[in-house]
């Protein structure tokens, strides 16, 4: 009888305990504006965070918090699912956010004034991937997927960065030669294996043959793709010996302590590289994918773009944030701590690791990632990855396109 | 006697509604919207009738995710069991420290599988390799969990390190009941181990390994922590179990209605071998 | 009975190289937390050559250990407790009547078949669910795992509560006791071995889970433990050093609990199943 009396006071005490946190869970009515900016950059956490810090304390009236959960664009789709969609989004420029654009999730800012000094060219990929004429989300920092290399190692063996793809092979070998591992390629984790496929694909066949693929017009049995296939073949026996054991953390640790020459990888990799060691001195090329140097584009996609929920009450508000966010110095202190590229006008990248891509931004040679072209039921990361350990081209082609059409056939 | 009989409605109408409200309504939108083209956010969406089912019998993915499941439950289940009835049996031999070697055995058991998987992930990488180099084993210097071909045997080996902490203790029990009068009068009729074991110990614990196969089976039919914490499905679809491709098709796939419809598949053959081994479960416990 | 047997040193070292097998993982998780860069890239196997405890300072920092703790604590406790407490007493009436009552018989195997239903498949519509009725917190997920533990625990549960004599009730009942009143004062007290085995598992899955709060779960704030160590994978990266003393601190709490009630716990995990 003692036991149960004492059961019941455990009880009435967790009551009041479930009540307690139910409560703490409110609004609180601070008389002030809450605005919630979800973003699904575990890097970028930091940077945001201060970035908010300053805007809480110019704005006293507003009071913006971050969000940065894992999993982030399936936790964004619940949040959806639970019509509880944060005031400000920032999120990649992926298949997700194209469905999400497309199903009036993110408010209409066509004509806002925020639109002003934002580079055409983000915009246009950014519309290019809804398929649609509203504008729903402002492109603010760009990437760039290419081949990272290690300065010193190229200087101690007299090497030049590759112009061609040829060149290129033929610095594998000779890094190879001299006992230097060429590429370290972390293809355990499967997005890794994409990063080639997706500066081949843009420069060999170009992002107009996704378009038609779409449209049925062509197919991915064709020459094109046979060369962007062979291509990325070609570097495996480049890399390390377990080109499939390593993952992203692996190499980045491994990269910046200098135990491979190249590393394929984008530019966000650069301050988890910096992290492991502050004094690697690397540098940073676009792919090079073919004969003619002139004609080949850097791959760069928006990083980072933000959305406003249309659905929420502050949307004067989340502006003003994003206006704030765009500011010519936040958006400064941005890139440079994530060695990103600005996606207003007139903002450079002056980081030294990234003086060989500027060329590419001034004169607009560049060109979006294959895979925003493709729908992500298709998962063409485990594809990539399982072709690159199987090796077998018509497979991979014939499997590309069965795939596709099965995804096509499902959303149809 | 009427009032004692509502006595009993009202201790399980509650509960029976909380059930129903968020288990078996949420149970049946799934199966609703696997005749839909829903994509899981969209403010609208159609009937399908059953297309979904349709593709869902001629996507390779689906057939590859089986065949997965099956290959790995199977194989868990009977190493498992294999391993933690010797364990068992070494256990209840007399032995010192016995409770210190059951606390340890009993170990994995309490953690986390996301957390042992990432523990074993950084092993397979950076600890096996540099054995696999130094002992010359060529299938071993690159990490298992890479390979297309092995990738498999490392999750069950990770599987198999924490399964067998229940099992053991589950089987150590069993044991622990059988009297060892029984053993003494065997020995005098000159049987020897095998003979000792196949004849008196298994059929004694026969009900434990009932119970033994049951658990071990119904949680790697299930399997999906370990897979996202090892493999997270690769390398390609090589280590794919049913529940990561309905996650990950759904979610990230944005193919809800159409993996909704690979659960209700996916639930009618887990229904089906489980209402054959409950019915094996109740006859037994009639027997005994 | 007298076994005063002499010990058997052969299955004794088989079984204590295969604790090497068991401690082995947990070993190596100890000491790379416990050293730094340096040290592991001279020995991954060796002891660290100092022993670094700020890789703990850091990862209760970086992961807000104790805020996560603590929230962990209050769904764990609070889903034992109320488990504990409603399940039996539902398990008592589905016991004490699918003898006679075809209700309690469906309603038996209806729990029991609701265990068989892959998670993934109500996972969205109970997050459209928990929200519309303001659940998006630990007080819903307290609630969901309460109420999904019934179907495995009826399970248990009945197969224990049928072995009680029912003499013992009837003798109640014609004293003039209730339903509710001989459940408590009678069944309840009788039913703690099988009470510290729910209790235990549903206190390792709870504690453990890491799907649910994922999907559950708005407020950053809180996330339970192991939800954090799912967000900090990706910003740990390549410090494994901080990942491991992140990961040892997830698994303390139960760890320490385990070695004070060893015995107790694995007692009462076999008396459940065997039943």
């Amino acid at each position: 009888m003692a036991k149960w009396s004492r059961l019941l006071g455990a009880t009435c005490l967790l009551g009041v305990l479930l009540t307690l946190t139910a409560c703490a869970s409110g609004e609180s009515a601070d008389g002030k504006v809450h605005i919630e900016f979800f973003q699904n950059k575990p890097e970028a956490k930091d940077s945001f965070d201060r970035l908010i810090a300053k805007f809480n304390e110019e704005n006293p009236d507003i009071v913006v918090t971050q969000t940065n959960p894992p999993d982030a664009e399936t936790v964004l789709m619940t949040r959806v699912v639970k019509e509880d969609v944060p005031d400000v989004i920032g999120m990649g420029a992926t298949d997700t956010y194209s469905v999400l654009g497309q199903s009036e999730i993110f408010a209409d800012l066509t004509g806002e004034s925020v639109l002003d000094g934002i580079n055409p060219r983000y915009m246009t990929m950014l519309t290019d991937l809804t398929g649609e004429d509203a504008i729903t989300g402002i492109p603010y920092a760009a990437n760039a997927d290419g081949i990272m290399y290690n300065r010193t190692i190229f200087e101690e063996q007299n090497l030049e960065v590759p112009k061609t793809w040829d060149e290129l092979m033929d610095t594998a070998q000779k890094l190879q030669d001299a006992g230097i591992t060429p590429f370290y390629l972390t293809y355990k984790d499967d997005w890794t294996t994409n990063l080639l496929f997706n500066a081949l694909a843009p420069n060999i066949a170009g992002i107009d043959f996704f378009l038609q693929r779409r449209d049925d017009q062509v197919t991915f049995e064709d020459p094109v793709m046979r060369e962007i296939a062979e291509k990325a073949l070609a570097v495996l026996p480049y890399g390390t010996n377990d080109n499939f054991g390593r993952t992203y953390a692996d190499g980045n640790r491994a990269f910046a302590n200098g135990e491979a020459a190249m590393y394929i990888q984008g530019t966000w990799a650069i301050p988890e590289i910096r992290k492991a060691n502050a004094d690697i001195d690397l540098g940073f090329f676009a792919t090079p994918t073919g004969d003619d140097a002139e004609s080949n584009n850097l791959v760069s996609g928006v990083d980072t773009l933000l959305a406003v929920a249309e659905s929420t009450e502050h949307r004067e508000e989340s502006l003003k944030f994003i206006d704030f966010l765009l500011a010519d110095e936040n958006i400064s202190q941005y890139i440079q701590e994530q060695t990103a590229f600005s996606a207003v006008e007139g903002i450079d990248q002056e980081d030294p690791a990234l003086t060989e891509l500027q060329p590419y931004f001034e004169s607009g040679r560049l060109v979006d990632f294959a895979d925003h072209y493709i729908p992500a039921a298709v998962q063409l990361n485990s594809l990539v990855q399982e072709f690159l350990q199987r090796g077998d081209v018509d497979a991979f082609l014939k499997r590309l396109d069965s795939e596709w059409t099965k995804v096509a056939n499902r959303r149809s | 006697m009427a009032k004692r009989k509502a006595a009993f409605y009202w201790m399980t109408i509650p509960a029976l509604l909380l059930f129903f409200v968020f288990h078996t309504f949420p149970a049946l939108q799934g199966v609703f919207y696997s005749f839909t083209n829903w994509n899981g956010f969209a403010k609208t969406y159609e009937f399908v009738g059953f297309k979904n089912y349709y593709y869902l019998f001629q996507d390779d993915n689906v057939g590859n995710a089986y065949w997965f499941t099956f290959k790995f439950a199977i194989l868990v289940t009977i190493v498992i069991n294999v391993l933690s009835l010797l364990i068992a049996m070494g256990l209840n031999a007399s032995i010192k420290a016995r409770n210190f070697f059951r606390g340890v055995y009993f170990l994995p058991n309490i953690l986390s599988v996301l957390i042992v998987g990432y523990i074993f992930n950084y092993l397979f990488s950076n600890v096996f390799t540099v054995w696999g180099e130094n002992l010359g084993w060529d299938w071993l210097s690159t990490n298992l969990l890479g390979s297309q071909t092995m990738a498999w045997i490392g999750v069950v080996f990770v599987a198999v390190w924490q399964g067998i902490a229940l099992n053991t203790i589950l089987y150590l029990s069993g044991l622990q009941t059988i009297p060892t009068q029984l053993y003494e009068a065997s020995g005098l009729d000159g049987a020897n181990k095998w003979q000792e074991f196949w004849k008196i110990t298994f059929p004694l614990i026969a009900p434990f390994f009932t119970i033994n196969m049951v658990l071990a089976m119904k949680n790697a039919l299930m399997v999906f922590d370990l897979i996202v914490a090892l493999t997270n499905g690769g390398p390609g679809r090589a280590t794919q179990s049913i529940s990561h491709l309905i996650y990950t098709g759904g979610f990230e796939g944005g193919e809800f209605a159409y993996q909704s419809a690979n659960s209700v598949i996916y639930f009618i053959v887990i229904a089906v071998i489980s209402i054959v081994q409950i019915r094996y479960l109740q006859r037994r416990e009639t027997d005994m | 009975m007298k076994s005063r047997k002499r010990t058997n040193w052969v299955a004794m070292i088989l079984i204590a190289l295969g604790t090497v097998f068991i401690l082995f993982p947990l070993y190596m998780a100890v000491t790379i937390a416990l050293k730094n860069q340096n040290d592991m890239l001279n020995s991954i196997f060796g002891l660290p050559t100092n022993l670094r405890f700020e890789n703990f300072a850091k990862a209760i920092e970086m992961t807000n250990f104790f805020q996560a703790l603590g929230n962990s604590a209050i769904v764990t406790i609070s889903t034992v407790v109320l488990t504990i407490l409603s399940n039996s007493l539902v398990a008592y009436a589905v016991a004490r009547n699918m003898g006679k009552s075809k209700f309690f018989k469906g309603l038996y195997f209806y729990f029991i078949s609701a265990m068989f239903i892959p998670f993934p498949i109500i996972m969205l519509p109970i997050v459209k669910l928990t929200a519309s009725f303001g659940m998006t917190n630990l007080f819903g997920l307290i609630i969901l795992h309460t109420v999904y533990g019934l179907a495995f625990n009826v399970f248990i549960y009945v197969g224990y509560i049928r072995s009680i004599p029912i003499d013992l009730e009837e003798a109640a009942t014609v004293d003039g006791t209730g339903t509710f009143g001989t459940f408590v004062r009678i069944i309840f007290p009788l039913m703690a071995p099988i009470n510290a085995t729910v209790g235990i598992l549903i206190c390792l899955s709870t504690y453990n889970d890491f799907l649910l709060p994922l999907v559950i779960i708005s407020d950053q704030s809180q996330y339970t433990l192991p939800l954090v160590q799912y967000v900090f994978q990706g910003q740990f990266n390549t410090e494994f050093n901080l990942a491991f003393a992140s990961y040892l601190l997830a698994m303390l709490p139960m760890v320490v609990i385990y070695l004070f009630a060893q015995k107790w716990i694995i007692n009462g995990v076999t008396q459940g199943a065997v039943k």
